[in-house]
């Protein structure tokens, strides 16, 4: 089995490392690439990276990416890069005779208007929040390009939504970083000013967090034995959903932070709640056991501080 | 100089030809029309597509070159129709906004909609549900035009838009058994049971109901979409609910314009598709409310006329 894994320098690609390193299985090679090795939007260098690595396996975890603000500005060229890089990856896949392809997709994929929890049926009940709509479309694409080729070719190429992670090689830029590794950030920013840490919104906002670490075992289990085409969502449980508040005040432990907390309830605080349902990971795996949120930010906030020069502060131009 | 330089993509194709009629009928000054294929561009090819933007440099694209197939087709190929077509428009898209291009009019479809829905089909609907599985691979890549024209009009304020025929039929389409639609496919077929003698079947059990729009009607329009219709969002072109029959009632007008005595089959087996595909022309009749369609039968006969002088150059 030789596993190709693109974005592999990314958030989640260090945390499949990290799994596979805890785990080595024999007559398993994995390779983990980046941009460096290859432009995926370019057919031709795709091409040559999957003719130079002849992989059986495929996860799949490259794209442009962004915050809010700049996917917004920026949706042309979100679409765009993300359609070709994903259409590329897939292409090549089918070409090669990948056994089985998997492509980590995002919660913005879901309809902005749906009932909550939502499930992975839910994909295409609607359009995507308009501030993601680029990057969300490109990445439904691949579901939709996932079902064609097993129609036509009886190709396994399949998805995961992983929801709401964080950990160490997360981006924990203040603009484009997703909320935990900003908040993270933050925590650290305010320790070591001696100031307080600033919060948009109430802190009333819910969502459910993950640790990458966990992701990372996930995938590695779902790449070897996860069989449907259809998407799966890999997040902690509906009851282990979080406030901000609640998440701002673990933040603050785990960075031994003892300073003041400021809410600035002028800002938004974006949707209240975006609940997904993980019954279909618990259906296959019941037993799986998450690690515990507090140590789960402690082993992200140390890494973070020991990390800090290394690590991903800044938001890209 | 013209002022206005059109390029028709797609146009020796159902829509193309009759986009050609409408124009030869009507010459206008200062309007230079462009009408390339295949043959001018393999669209799926990035580069391609640039040099054939940068040999005519267009003011204006109308935008009907796609892979497309009917029923059978699409069940058996989605990554061909969802790629080809992902890959024609994007090119097409992209270098209309890289060349400047002051409007570009793309052809959706009404089987592209969501398969649970309500009816009729409204244009604000597009993107509330998946499409048919019958046909997703094209429905996607389609819906993925619109949202290209939004995005580019966001960002750059491109005048990309698209329009959304019904069942489009007239001369010139594609006749054969296999790919076609269903009004060329009858034809085709009650042609061969004619010639050879023996029963007409048709596919499925006749319940199905569409909405037939005739080519030459459907190009008059593209023509004033290009010209007039200033909004992103999509326009459905489609003659009214009223008009919507089954496709057992669509064989007889056939049967009767091919003068066939012989013995109708149907055969259930097959799949009847979507079962009704009802589209809202309201937004249309707010544009013009006096446009004139012509008459189902006379169109249907020009047709069948066409096909049966033009065996030599009919796509069959």
């Amino acid at each position: 089995m030789k596993v190709l894994v693109t974005g592999g320098t990314g958030l989640i690609g260090k945390a499949i490392r990290h799994a596979v390193e805890e785990n080595p299985c024999d007559g398993e090679e994995w390779v983990f690439v980046s941009s460096k090795e290859a432009d995926l939007r370019d057919p031709k260098a795709t091409k040559a990276l999957f003719e130079k690595h002849r992989p059986t396996h495929v996860i799949h975890l490259a794209a442009e990416m962004g915050g809010m603000i700049r996917i917004s500005q920026h949706n042309v060229e979100f679409l765009r890069n993300n359609l070709l890089i994903n259409d590329n990856v897939l292409y090549n896949s089918h070409a090669m005779g990948v056994k089985k392809c998997m492509t980590a997709l995002t919660s913005a994929i879901f309809p902005c208007e749906i009932q909550y929890p939502v499930d992975e049926t839910n994909v295409h009940d609607g359009p995507p929040h308009d501030s993601v709509s680029g990057y969300a479309w490109a990445k439904r694409m691949v579901d939709v390009q996932n079902i064609a080729y097993n129609k036509q070719y009886g190709c396994k190429f399949t998805s995961v939504v992983p929801i709401n992670l964080f950990g160490p090689y997360d981006n924990f830029s203040l603009k484009d970083g997703n909320v935990m590794p900003a908040l993270i950030h933050k925590a650290y920013l305010a320790k070591k000013n001696g100031e307080s840490l600033p919060v948009w919104g109430s802190g009333s906002a819910r969502r459910q967090f993950m640790y990458s670490h966990d992701l990372g075992r996930l995938m590695v289990w779902a790449v070897k034995e996860y069989e449907e085409t259809e998407p799966i969502i890999l997040a902690v449980g509906e009851e282990d959903e979080i406030s901000i508040k609640e998440a701002v005040e673990l933040v603050v432990e785990a960075m031994d932070f003892q300073g003041e907390v400021a809410y600035d309830t002028t800002k938004s605080d974006g949707q209240f709640r975006k609940t997904c349902s993980n019954e279909k990971l618990r259906k296959y795996l019941p037993d799986f056991k998450f690690t515990p949120i507090k140590q789960a930010l402690k082993e992200t906030c140390d890494w973070l501080a020991e990390n800090y020069e290394e690590a991903r502060t800044e938001s890209k131009p | 100089m013209a002022t206005m330089r059109v390029l028709v993509t797609g146009s020796t194709g159902l829509v193309g030809q009759a986009v050609q009629r409408v124009v030869s009928e009507n010459p206008t000054e200062g309007e230079e029309w462009i009408f390339v294929s295949t043959k001018d561009a393999d669209l799926t090819d990035f580069e391609a597509t640039e040099a054939l933007f940068q040999k005519h440099k267009p003011t204006h694209v109308i935008h009907l070159a796609a892979m497309v197939g009917g029923l059978f087709r699409n069940m058996k190929y989605p990554v061909d129709l969802l790629r080809n077509n992902l890959h024609i428009n994007d090119n097409v898209l992209y270098n209309s906004h890289k060349f400047g291009v002051q409007k570009c009019v793309s052809c959706l479809s009404t089987c592209i909609f969501p398969d649970k829905t309500t009816y009729p089909i409204k244009e604000t609907m597009l993107h509330l549900g998946p499409p048919h599985p019958s046909n997703f691979g094209f429905s996607f890549a389609k819906r993925m035009i619109d949202i290209e024209n939004r995005a580019f009009n966001k960002q750059y304020g491109c005048k990309f838009t698209s329009v959304i025929p019904t069942n489009v039929f007239g001369p010139y389409d594609n006749f054969n058994l296999q790919d076609g639609h269903v009004m060329p496919g009858l034809i085709n077929k009650i042609f061969i049971a004619k010639r050879d003698d023996t029963p007409f079947t048709v596919w499925g059990t006749g319940a199905a109901r569409r909405q037939f729009i005739y080519s030459y009607d459907l190009a008059k329009l593209i023509v004033w979409v290009m010209r007039e219709y200033e909004e992103i969002d999509p326009i459905i072109l489609s003659v009214p609910e009223e008009a919507e029959i089954s496709i057992k009632e669509l064989a007889e007008m056939v049967i009767e314009a091919m003068e066939f005595t012989g013995e109708v089959l149907y055969d259930t087996t097959k799949s009847d598709g979507q079962l009704k595909k009802t589209a809202d022309n309201a937004k249309l009749r707010g544009y013009l409310p006096d446009f004139k369609f012509t008459n189902m039968k006379q169109a249907v006969k020009e047709t069948v006329d066409w096909f049966v002088n033009n065996q030599d150059i009919a796509r069959k």
